[in-house]
């Protein structure tokens, strides 16, 4: 992408007002995404992606620029136009780059750019032909594949030179069922860091069918009365609420501040004893890996919660300087448009010991929480929220009708004290989680677990 | 290369391979911001994108491909990649490019200079010095920043449009931190628009004052209740909702206005408006994604609902004319169509709390994207605020949420307040007064 020449000189040039650190991210992204409504192809995107991002820091203080292009003369006058926010003189000179080889733990079978379009749009054709044919109640199918291969370069004062190639996939299948001028709508968006070989993963029509399935029963659903009761919420996307109630209060960018609900509290007992919660950017070609981090730290799996005592925060290289700790490998950005921070990878509440169906058993009236949407969090204050897209009613220890309309709200600390029955069996997915530094995919996982009392949003 | 060399090698490489349509969309930007943590600048940053998004209709079809590589090699790959994508395109709808003969307004006269560093650390530090003198509770996490942004759009297309919009604007936001009893509050205020009209003591006071006053809110007791919707809770459940209007989603069946054109779709008291070069507006545009003529529109007028919005294709497919909506998120997107500057007109009502006598007054909403389904019009949202007592703002509120239906609440706005205001210079609401929403809280 750049010579190490030009890497040398933009390193010197960044360093020469007198930071302590410097640093250059170069990119080189090409992504598509191929768009199916009706049963017809509608819309391609096709991307390129290429440009540099270099930081500079002084003590906590960091200076940043970012420009579109990677050819010498943008790459420096980036670095040199950093340096001019400082005035000092250079405490760093003659940086040796040595590049490192990180291995590359998620083999990739077929580079998704080499494959025809056509072998993309038939995988998504026969997943929307599948969840239209599902009932007669389905009026429209929007089907949608995407691709990135992210080639990143990472160059340091601290003499690091290392590269990355990131190919992820992913499909996302939404149905929309009507019925005397309503609508509800179901979903399946399975991804992985893979190539096309995801496609073996999954069969086209069982995807498109539980899509279909969901639409179908929410249709058919009344709307859950609002209230405070106990959830048991599956496994899977169900983990949302470890990633939005717990998760964004313990990356270092909001921790460093000041500005999260469990700052200052290592080794006090946060959660549950039943809760041990884990995020780990090494899973062989998971959503949310990556080899190296964007800061070229390499990735690792840290337990952020043991039985209920909070272990380790998520931590970048900035972040860290002001708290006095390491990088945990988990500094991530969208793309080098945006200044990089503390970030999730794949997080997961680890298996417990609780078995299925005494976790449903042992709710008198409560809410089953099957397939979750998405949500949010505000890490001062922890008041977070989630969607329940695929809900059921519990009553004496049985799953009754399905209920829509569904959210849950509460308070991050309140809540992982309630988690207090944590099922055996872990499943994960993927989302694409938003904040500072851009939209990443980060994988959510858990296994069936009950939150004694939750307030729970309906009508 | 530069852009106009870019454009120059696209043109030849275009004529040569003997493709008749297509269009460039170009956009660039130069941005500076300054982050302020205790009494320090923390970060500074400054930001030059630029990009190009090709856009070939073969037979019909349209392909698209993007870059920032801007070099000659770059030129003819994108071309090729643009015509490969065409060519898998399988939709019987008809693209085409927009011809000359449109009017277009004037462009907007700006100062376009980003301003230097210290300027807009000047004022970060000022507002964050504010914030801590404004109350002793403020504490450490507290943080203020200022970016400031200048860029341009241009659209190029096989048919001899070159068209160029211009934008610049700063942006302030203070985000108080406030510690009382164990435990934490937040409040911001952002101002959007010139530098110069930004009042570093207003912003200070207002983002200290947004997180006091939340100080003890506890929950509601879940119920039936009288919402009044703040002007920028309103907003923000608008641009949520914004798809609804748009006709590409309705043809494809994602909007339940679909065919809705000339019906009640709104209490009487609502009216909507679109307007490109509203005085107010952040961002001011005479062209549209596709080179048409933006102009200003009711989309909604007394409760009826006078036009979806449109770009060429979606015109086309129905037989109208479009209403110059076609959007290009960024010149990687493909076109679609999205509104520009989006609000509810204001109405006559002074006191809303004063109309609903008891309730909830909704300030904030959270989690809109997971929250709030725009096919289905479901809400069940997140929300904090005050109690309404005695026609009057009374204790705060929080951890409840407030869940309905928008198509619904559309119909059942009982009052329009006065009080117009837009969330990031786009949307606009002024309070409105809905009766009997569904509250779960404790």
């Amino acid at each position: 992408m750049i010579s190490k020449e030009v890497l040398k000189e933009a390193l010197g040039r960044a360093l020469a007002t007198g930071a302590d650190y410097a640093e250059v991210f170069a990119e080189h992204t090409r992504s598509k995404n191929i768009n199916i409504i009706s049963g017809k192809t509608d819309k391609i995107g096709d991307a390129v992606i290429s440009g540099v991002g270099i930081r500079i820091f002084k003590g906590t203080r960091c200076v940043s620029g970012s420009a579109s292009s990677l050819s010498a003369e943008a790459v420096l006058g980036c670095a040199s136009r950093v340096a001019d926010a400082l005035t000092g003189s250079a405490l760093i000179q003659n940086v040796v780059l040595r590049e490192r080889i990180f291995g590359d733990i998620h083999p990739i079978q077929i580079v998704p750019a080499d494959a025809a379009n056509a072998d993309k749009i038939d995988y998504l054709r026969q997943a929307c032909l599948a969840a239209k044919d599902y009932h007669d109640e389905i009026v429209q199918v929007n089907g949608n594949y995407i691709e990135v291969d992210h080639n990143i370069l990472i160059a340091t004062s601290e003499g690091l030179l290392a590269r990355d190639r990131q190919i992820r996939t992913r499909v996302s299948i939404s149905s929309i069922a009507s019925m005397d001028g309503e609508n509800q709508t179901g979903s399946a968006t399975p991804g992985a860091r893979k190539g096309l070989e995801l496609f073996e993963d999954f069969d086209p029509k069982e995807l498109g069918r539980k899509a279909s399935a969901q639409a179908v029963t929410m249709l058919h659903a009344g709307y859950i009365k609002a209230g405070t009761m106990p959830v048991a919420i599956e496994n899977g996307f169900g983990g949302v609420i470890f990633h939005e109630a717990c998760g964004h209060s313990l990356e270092a960018s909001c921790v460093a501040l000041g500005q999260s609900q469990f700052a200052g509290k290592l080794g006090e007992k946060i959660a549950n004893e039943k809760v041990t919660a884990i995020d780990d950017g090494t899973i062989p070609n998971s959503w949310g890996s990556v080899n190296i981090d964007d800061e070229g730290t390499p990735a690792r799996r840290n337990v952020l919660i043991e039985n209920g005592i909070l272990k380790s925060y998520m931590i970048d290289k900035l972040n860290g300087r002001r708290m006095g700790m390491e990088s945990t490998g988990n500094c991530r950005r969208q793309s080098y448009q945006f200044e990089p921070t503390s970030r999730m990878t794949n997080t997961y509440i680890a298996a417990g010991e609780d078995r299925d169906k005494d976790i449903i058993a042992s709710i008198e009236y409560g809410l089953y929480a099957k397939s979750m949407g998405g949500g949010s969090v505000n890490p001062v204050t922890g008041q977070f929220n989630f969607a329940v897209n695929e809900g059921y009613l519990i009553e004496n220890g049985k799953i009754c009708e399905p209920v829509r309309g569904a959210s849950l709200i509460g308070k991050g600390s309140d809540v992982i004290m309630n988690i207090d029955m944590v099922g055996k069996n872990v499943a994960r997915a993927q989302g694409m989680c938003g904040a500072s530094s851009g939209s990443i995919p980060t994988d959510v996982g858990q296994p069936l677990i009950r939150v004694s009392s939750i307030t729970v949003g309906g009508r | 290369m530069e852009y106009k060399e870019f454009k120059e090698a696209v043109i030849r490489i275009a004529a040569k391979m003997q493709i008749a349509e297509y269009e460039l969309y170009y956009e660039e930007s130069e941005s500076a911001s300054v982050e302020i943590y205790q009494e320090e600048v923390k970060g500074y940053g400054t930001e030059n994108r630029m990009g190009v998004g090709l856009r070939c209709i073969v037979d019909g079809k349209a392909g698209y491909a993007s870059t920032e590589n801007l070099t000659e090699e770059e030129a003819a790959s994108l071309i090729a990649r643009a015509l490969d994508n065409a060519r898998s395109i399988e939709s019987e709808e008809k693209s085409f490019l927009h011809e000359k003969g449109d009017v277009y307004a004037a462009g907007v006269e700006m100062d376009e200079t980003v301003p230097a560093g210290t300027e807009l650390m000047d004022m970060a530090l000022g507002v964050q010095k504010e914030m801590y003198q404004a109350d002793s509770r403020v504490s450490d996490g507290t943080q203020t920043y200022t970016t400031y942004t200048r860029g341009c759009y241009a659209l190029y297309n096989s048919n001899g449009l070159d068209l160029e919009d211009r934008t610049a604007y700063g942006v302030c936001l203070g985000m108080a931190l406030v510690a009382e009893g164990g435990e934490l509050y937040d409040g911001s205020k952002r101002k959007t628009g010139r530098l110069q009209d930004f009042d570093i003591r207003d912003i200070a006071a207002e983002a200290v004052e947004d997180a006091v006053s939340t100080i003890g809110a506890g929950s509601v007791p879940s119920g039936k209740y009288t919402v009044v919707f703040s002007n920028k809770a309103m907003a923000t459940l608008l641009q949520t909702y914004s798809d609804i209007f748009s006709a590409e989603q309705a043809q494809k069946g994602m909007s339940l206005l679909a065919g809705k054109e000339g019906e009640k779709i709104a209490a009487d008291i609502v009216t909507i408006v679109d307007d490109p070069r509203y005085e107010d507006g952040i961002i001011k545009r005479t062209f549209d994604g596709e080179g048409v003529a933006a102009y200003a529109k009711n989309v909604v007028e007394k409760g009826v609902l006078c036009t979806l919005l449109h770009n060429l294709k979606t015109a086309a497919n129905v037989g109208v004319k479009t209403t110059g909506n076609a959007s290009r998120a960024s010149y990687a997107s493909v076109v679609g169509v999205s509104p520009f500057t989006f609000y509810i007109q204001p109405g006559q009502e002074p006191d809303l709390l004063a109309a609903a006598g008891g309730g909830i007054y909704v300030t904030e909403m959270m989690g809109l994207h997971a929250g709030a389904n725009p096919v289905t019009g479901d809400f069940s949202l997140s929300s904090a605020g005050f109690l309404i007592a005695d026609g009057k703002k009374s204790a705060p509120v929080k951890n409840f949420t407030v869940s309905g239906n928008f198509f619904t609440l559309l119909k059942e706005i009982e009052k329009v307040g006065a009080d117009l205001e837009f969330i990031r210079g786009k949307y606009g609401s002024p309070s409105v007064l809905v009766r009997n929403l569904a509250v779960a809280g404790k």
